[in-house]
């Protein structure tokens, strides 16, 4: 992973972190916001909602289902805002 | 400017918890000011104890954040009917963020409720705001979450 990408899922992590309460060191990559961070579906519009905001993009609420962990989350704000790496 | 009866016709919510009394300005999509005054005889002042102090008489901060949670969803249901897209079921308040109360407010004092939009979607909607007693601001939240759920679903009871 470079630098830029760590630093990026770092952002991301501590956006995830403070919508669902907790220390963003539980946050794995694929640790799953449902079943390990007791995250619902009011949870995921806001993580979404935020990372609207912070990256200035637009994410279908579509995408919601796919975005269950931190790593799908880089994935999904790749595409929408145009990162190479 | 919209009046209570406009507010019936655009708000689910009715008497005692209709908690908005008057829109004074709307631009939809953007922002809203709404007001609800405060009098003594509003429910949740009923049968307290005699000789209370003034502080028992503070309008309760649940019941501020209702009014100015129905201050928002007034903005988003008259921004959905601008742009035609109206969300469908009934609307739920998500969850509220960064809330802070500065200040009470009390019988004889009117709520005025500022609230902006953050982002809007066919079923969700994200909107921060103020409450402000005369030149008092007496709370702010920083990002209020209201979403759309389809009755079927809230009849079923939590899912999760």
């Amino acid at each position: 992973m470079t630098q830029v990408m760590s630093n990026r899922m770092n952002e991301l992590r501590e956006v995830v972190a403070e919508v669902l309460e907790v220390e963003p060191e539980e946050i794995t990559e694929t640790s799953h916001f449902v079943d390990d961070h007791e995250a619902d579906s009011l949870r995921a519009i806001e993580i979404l909602a935020r990372l609207e905001k912070m990256y200035k993009i637009e994410i279908p609420q579509t995408e919601l289902p796919r975005m269950e962990n931190l790593r799908a989350v880089y994935d999904v704000v790749k595409q929408y805002a145009g990162w190479q790496d | 400017m919209l009046e209570y009866a406009d507010l019936t016709a655009i708000l689910p919510h009715r008497h005692p918890i209709l908690q908005v009394d008057r829109v004074l300005e709307v631009e939809p999509g953007r922002r809203i000011v709404a007001i609800k005054a405060v009098t003594g005889t509003e429910p949740c002042f009923a049968g307290l104890a005699e000789g209370l102090p003034q502080s028992a008489y503070a309008y309760p901060p649940a019941l501020i954040v209702e009014s100015l949670g129905q201050a928002g969803a007034a903005l988003w249901l008259l921004s959905a009917r601008a742009t035609g897209e109206t969300p469908e079921g009934t609307l739920v308040f998500g969850a509220a963020r960064d809330f802070e109360f500065l200040g009470a407010a009390y019988p004889g004092d009117v709520l005025r409720h500022e609230v902006v939009v953050e982002s809007l979607k066919p079923n969700s909607a994200v909107m921060r705001g103020e409450t402000w007693v005369g030149e008092r601001r007496i709370a702010v939240v920083g990002s209020m979450l209201a979403v759309a759920r389809p009755d079927t679903e809230l009849a079923a009871g939590p899912t999760g």
